[in-house]
């Protein structure tokens, strides 16, 4: 099993010699397991170099078939589906699975491309693109692989996805706040609360379910990739984006008992040097403990080999 | 009239060591007025960065307004909407003008950017400036920060895209992003508005041969650029909108090839620019 990163900014997509070596490019992982069809997990700009290289493979002649898990559909992580190539050639399947809120998958991804936003509606995408609508918490299976999602704390919820397949597993939490300060539902939140305002007894309960049923999800996961969007300083101005810092990553990681963390969805204006800061402190900061760290960057490439094959 | 550029790519933005000369970024211009007076032209990708200049002025402290002229509201040239700092402060005033049947459109489709499944804005009415809409009817003539606006209607694949004419003290700039002109090239309306233009900002998406195998996209070549310039007698061209493919070494080919398409058709005398982000040019 196989990870391969093709996008791990977070928010916005940013071109510029400052994100060159991380990459500017919006969240996109694939999981490759051999002899399995891909699973791509986020559809954020990133998407559009997986797909020119899977149009080299069985996608370029309409005999491929994918599968597309999306954590949430904020436009960080559905922008680039437009631009999968494969989705342009008659015979590919896409199987999209992601969490239904209010309106069926289908219609919520028609007007991310209808007009006057796109030129191609989705009805006019040669490939057979199925939705496959997800609860909060759900098993299921893609081939021989077993997916579990878990819900997460941001805005409009987001799902995380455990994958595992042949004794080896990643799991994917993107995007989410800790689990301490607010309790995102479907309600815009648009100031952060009062410094040392008290949390609503039952919202606290609601996040404790939350946190221990996420860190139920990564137990043992061999890799963890974690949104680590802010530093402490930017989470305690912006609490109310929905996104963790590396500490909250680490504690969820230690609890689980993973074995490596990927720091994920890093913020637009981050650039490299402030990257590899942000990682020389994690990785201080684990010294003596079992976890490995990673700063994911466009093209890191995480094998996990198989527990059979060893 | 000061003209700065902030993304000059199409479709998607395109980031990676291969476009650090040119930009990854999508089409964002902004022009500045002799009173200066900010006029945005479409805000892709490359609005982010314009907004966070801009905060350090008086758009920073609520004491702003800024004009915005969208072409047209494909994802490239509204993307970076939701990202430019200037929105969420209470008291900037942001006058959007833009390609609709009717104000109330224009507004309908920036408030479908911001539905609650796509973004966790949720709604216009969680930014914080006070935002006025005004749909563009061609050939009419628009005050818009002090300039004198007009605009004219390009085809672009199943839609169109308003091309503008920004004029202050006699000197007019026009942009032309997303053009697909009909094999006859551009209307006798818009090549009016072309006319003269001291400065030509125009779509130059394509190579002719790429242009060929993608015509339903509805984007120029540089030879459409350069061909438009020619008929309009504008005196300075500027390619825009590259292919979010193109390495910042295939836009250098795009230069050179356009320098020879205008000497060719008579256009000697017309200077020739390639867009970049950062570029600044005058009017």
């Amino acid at each position: 099993m196989r990870a391969r990163f093709w996008g791990v900014r977070g928010s916005i997509a940013v071109p510029g010699p400052t994100t060159n070596r991380y990459g500017g490019n919006t969240s996109c992982v694939e999981i490759d397991v051999e002899g399995m069809d891909p699973i791509i997990i986020d559809a954020g700009t990133g998407i559009r170099r997986l797909g020119k290289e899977l149009a080299g493979g069985p996608f370029g002649s309409g005999n491929g078939t994918a599968h597309l898990l999306i954590s949430h559909t904020h436009w960080d992580h559905i922008q680039g589906l437009p631009f999968f190539a494969p989705l342009y050639t008659r015979g590919n399947r896409l199987h999209v699975y992601a969490r239904r809120r209010d309106t069926h998958l289908r219609a919520v991804f028609a007007s991310q491309t209808e007009s006057p936003y796109f030129p191609v509606p989705l009805d006019e995408l040669r490939a057979d693109v199925t939705f496959h609508e997800l609860g909060d918490s759900q098993s299921f299976a893609i081939g021989p692989a077993q997916v579990r999602c878990t819900r997460l704390n941001h805005p409009w919820i987001a799902l995380a996805f455990r994958i595992e397949h042949g004794g080896r597993s990643i799991v994917y939490a993107s995007d989410t706040a800790p689990f301490r300060d607010i309790l995102f539902e479907h309600e815009f939140i648009g100031q952060p609360p009062a410094p040392g305002a008290p949390l609503d007894p039952a919202e606290a309960a609601a996040l404790s379910v939350m946190r221990q049923a996420l860190v139920d999800l990564c137990r043992g996961a061999d890799l963890l990739i974690y949104d680590t969007q802010f530093t402490p300083a930017e989470y305690r101005q912006k609490p109310h984006w929905g996104h963790s810092t590396p500490d909250d990553a680490i504690a969820i990681a230690r609890e689980a008992e993973v074995g490596t963390l990927a720091l994920y969805h890093h913020a637009p204006q981050r650039t490299d040097d402030e990257q590899d800061a942000i990682l020389a402190a994690c990785r201080a900061a684990v010294v003596g403990t079992r976890l490995r760290l990673v700063a994911a960057y466009e093209g890191l490439e995480v094998d996990l080999g198989s527990e059979v094959g060893r | 009239m000061k003209i700065r550029f902030w993304g000059v790519r199409g479709a998607i933005p395109a980031p990676g060591p291969e476009t650090n000369r040119y930009g990854g970024n999508t089409s964002c211009v902004s022009v500045t007025g002799g009173r200066d007076q900010l006029v945005i032209l479409d805000m892709g990708t490359g609005a982010m960065r314009l907004g966070a200049e801009l905060m350090t002025g008086p758009l920073g402290r609520g004491q702003g307004s800024a004009a915005v002229l969208l072409s047209h509201a494909h994802w490239d040239h509204i993307q970076g909407f939701p990202f430019f700092p200037p929105v969420f402060v209470p008291g900037n005033q942001l006058a959007i003008h833009g390609n609709a049947h009717s104000s109330d459109m224009l507004e309908g489709i920036l408030e479908g950017q911001m539905n609650p499944h796509f973004s966790p804005i949720c709604t216009l009415k969680n930014l914080g400036a006070a935002i006025g809409f005004t749909a563009v009817v061609a050939g009419e003539e628009y005050d818009v920060a002090g300039l004198r606006v007009t605009a004219q209607p390009n085809p672009h694949g199943h839609t169109s895209a308003l091309a503008y004419r920004l004029e202050e003290d006699g000197r007019a700039l026009v942009y032309a992003s997303d053009a697909g002109y009909p094999p006859a090239g551009p209307s006798r309306e818009v090549l009016e508005l072309y006319r003269g233009a001291d400065l030509l900002i125009h779509d130059a998406t394509y190579t002719p041969a790429d242009r060929a195998t993608r015509l339903e996209r509805g984007n120029s070549s540089y030879a459409c650029a350069a061909s438009a310039a020619v008929a309009a007698g504008a005196r300075h061209l500027v390619l825009f909108h590259y292919d979010q493919d193109y390495a910042d070494d295939a836009v250098d080919d795009l230069v050179g090839a356009c320098r020879a398409e205008l000497d060719r058709l008579g256009g000697r005398d017309i200077r020739l620019t390639a867009a970049a982000e950062g570029l600044e040019l005058e009017v």
